[in-house]
């Protein structure tokens, strides 16, 4: 990513008014996380599984505090028991940034299968999501995703693709 | 030692302290064993989810005891929340594991925790969380709940517990919905803040 895209996403996480990000780091938002470390206003916690941040980021909704997760879109798959069972079940939200591997112009054979099921496990949860492509739409989608889901009480997703990743 | 008998010794210790519970006959017994913490209590139905939602909410809310009462069964469906947890040193964060050995709620079959082998308290200590402990007395786990609820670093203790339930208890009515607004209104109000609130006028 470019300074100026990382720049892009965490002034959209400030602007949503999120303090905490759970992450577990990957190749495409290599520039990100130590950014996010590096953050005085947020604070980060790694985890062991994105399942397991998307647990956390539920208990941060419950303190009134606002989290994101931050994760390859595989993450999404290790995430979605966590995220049927509070999401459908209790109504708590996860807002979700995701890298978008496996789309076109994916050039490992093992990211494909995250390109694959990216969308179709998205649409199994109902969760509504938006592609960003452009470094000038990632505040935005950011801020939009938040003002869903604190609508909707259910989660959210942005993924970000194409040339603001590679 | 029973779960019920564990639950009304730690119940007598909260007052202002947030609960997180995991699923199974144990969300019907706190629910009587702990009458006054109905509200402070979220009930959820999520094997694997308890402990990281509760370190969550103690990230959250760094000023306020938070208590976690995990399984077994849900403990070791993620154990990677321990070395989380032992890295972040939560300082308000006590956890409880009641380990029946069993999966209770679908007619008890064996947990890995049955077979002898597995100790959810040293799998804790080799993750990093240094106070965790194994119990076996009520007297004992009381003690623990002491220690844990003013301990200023991640506190766990495993709770051995027989598989029986509480019987005659009454059974709680609500959904994870509800439950969930019980839950978060009980925040609101405790802490002063808005957590969800009003739409827009647009």
């Amino acid at each position: 990513m470019k300074p100026s895209a990382v720049d892009a996403v965490i002034r959209g996480l400030k602007k949503a008014g999120v303090s905490i990000v759970c992450y577990l780091p990957d190749s495409l938002f290599k520039e990100l996380y130590p950014a996010l470390d590096a953050d005085p206003d947020i604070r980060t916690i790694r985890v062991t599984n994105e399942g397991e941040g998307a647990a956390i980021c539920g208990g941060v909704f419950l303190s009134g505090k606002r989290a994101a997760l931050v994760m390859e879109n595989s993450g999404l798959r290790a995430s979605v028991e966590p995220l049927a069972r509070m999401g459908l079940g209790a109504g708590i939200p996860v807002v979700m940034l995701m890298s978008y591997r496996g789309e076109l112009g994916e050039n490992n054979w093992w990211a494909i299968p995250h390109g694959i099921t990216m969308e179709p496990v998205l649409n199994a949860l109902r969760i509504p999501y938006r592609i960003v492509t452009e470094e000038e739409r990632i505040e935005r989608a950011i801020t939009d995703a938040f003002s869903w889901s604190y609508s909707a009480y259910y989660h959210s997703a942005v993924a970000l693709g194409g040339s603001v990743v590679r | 030692m029973k779960r019920f008998d564990c639950m009304k010794a730690l119940a007598r210790r909260l007052s202002d302290e947030l609960v997180i519970l995991s699923l199974g006959a144990s969300v019907d017994e706190w629910y009587n064993a702990a009458p006054h913490m109905r509200d402070a209590s979220l009930f959820q139905q999520q094997l694997g989810c308890v402990s990281a939602q509760a370190f969550g909410l103690a990230a959250g809310l760094p000023h306020r005891r938070i208590v976690s009462l995990d399984t077994d069964g849900g403990m070791m469906f993620n154990l990677g929340i321990l070395a989380t947890i032992a890295n972040e040193q939560p300082k308000n964060l006590f956890i409880v594991v009641w380990d029946n050995e069993c999966y209770q709620s679908i007619g008890g079959p064996p947990t890995h925790t049955a077979s002898g082998r597995v100790d959810i308290a040293a799998i804790a200590r080799g993750a990093g969380v240094t106070r965790a402990y194994t119990t076996r007395t009520v007297e004992e786990f009381d003690g623990h709940c002491a220690d844990g609820l003013a301990a200023q670093e991640p506190y766990l203790v495993v709770a051995k517990v027989s598989g029986t339930v509480q019987p005659d208890i009454k059974r709680k009515h609500s959904d994870g919905r509800e439950d969930k607004y019980i839950f978060v209104r009980h925040v609101e109000r405790t802490e002063n803040i808005v957590i969800m609130g009003p739409s827009e006028h647009n």
